[in-house]
């Protein structure tokens, strides 16, 4: 079952507008870490002090 | 100072502690760690506005400031996502970071309240002096604390949230969860970002990431913690133990 390896069951569905936005804000949010571990790497190192 | 520089951190004191409020509300009727841990968080969140909207309207004090860099600048993403630790991780590992989160701030309060300031500092560089800063902390190897604790809080916080929402994302379950994660963790990024823009030197960019956050994060909790109407994918049982703000 498709379940039992945590996806969705076939034919089951978000409304069409969250099937589209939740993987866009998902990968955005994933970028924003990223972004902010440099800064914080920066700021640790002392290589930005702002 | 502008007008809407001395009003943000105000409002965001008030939204922050009226979540908390609904937070231990919550905790009242359901219990659960991470309950207790996201209302001390938003208490902490609290008081660091309290003390931005304090030195916005009467200026330089250094118990305020220690209290800010404290509870504001250090602790609060850190306490947040060990609420979400809580949820996500086995017990006995999120007992184990809460012990090191514990000494953690406890060195850190020891540290900050020790430390020797210059609010002088706040006006040099690019940091106009209009937001508070840990500039004026003079004392070497204070300031290198937060970046631990901020990172530390931020992949919790904000990673825990996302891996929620995909969770639910991938098993098309729960859409009022999904939604409300992606609202906690876009919330939590905020006051980062708004910090990090300060430190550029952009007016007011602080405050604004803060308070936007905390309303942000408010909503999502809303959000996540009451079903959606619609029948459907978002009406459905979860059928794994998922993480949300239950």
């Amino acid at each position: 079952m498709s379940n039992e390896k945590g996806s969705a069951p076939p034919g089951r569905r978000y409304p069409a507008f969250w099937e589209k936005a939740v993987p866009i804000a998902l990968v955005a949010i994933a970028a924003a870490i990223v972004l902010l571990l440099g800064v914080a790497l920066a700021v640790a190192l002392g290589a930005w002090r702002g | 100072m502008s007008t809407l520089i001395r009003v943000l951190p105000f409002i965001s004191c008030v939204v922050s502690l009226v979540f908390a409020f609904f937070v231990f509300r919550r905790y009242a009727r359901r219990r659960g760690s991470h309950l207790l841990l996201w209302g001390i968080g938003m208490v902490l969140y609290g008081i660091g506005g309290f003390c931005e909207a304090y030195y916005s309207a009467f200026g330089w004090n250094p118990l305020v400031f220690r209290l800010w860099y404290l509870c504001g600048a250090i602790l609060v993403a850190a306490w947040l996502g060990q609420g979400t630790v809580y949820l996500l991780a086995r017990r006995r590992w999120a007992h184990a970071l809460m012990a090191l989160l514990a000494l953690g701030s406890l060195y850190a309060a020891w540290r900050v309240f020790a430390a020797q300031l210059d609010p002088a500092l706040m006006t040099s560089g690019l940091h106009t002096g209009s937001e508070l800063s840990g500039r004026a902390i003079v004392t070497p190897g204070v300031r290198t604390l937060t970046p631990f604790f901020n990172t530390y809080g931020t992949l919790t916080l904000v990673g825990g949230a996302a891996y929620s929402a995909w969770l639910f994302w991938r098993k098309r379950i729960l859409l009022h969860r999904t939604i409300g994660n992606i609202l906690i963790a876009a919330g939590a990024i905020l006051p980062a970002f708004g910090g990090t823009f300060s430190r550029i030197g952009i007016p007011g960019a602080l405050y604004l990431g803060e308070l936007l956050g905390a309303v942000l994060m408010f909503i999502g909790f809303i959000r996540a913690t009451t079903p959606m109407q619609a029948a459907g994918a978002g009406a459905q049982a979860p059928t794994t133990k998922a993480p949300s703000p239950s």
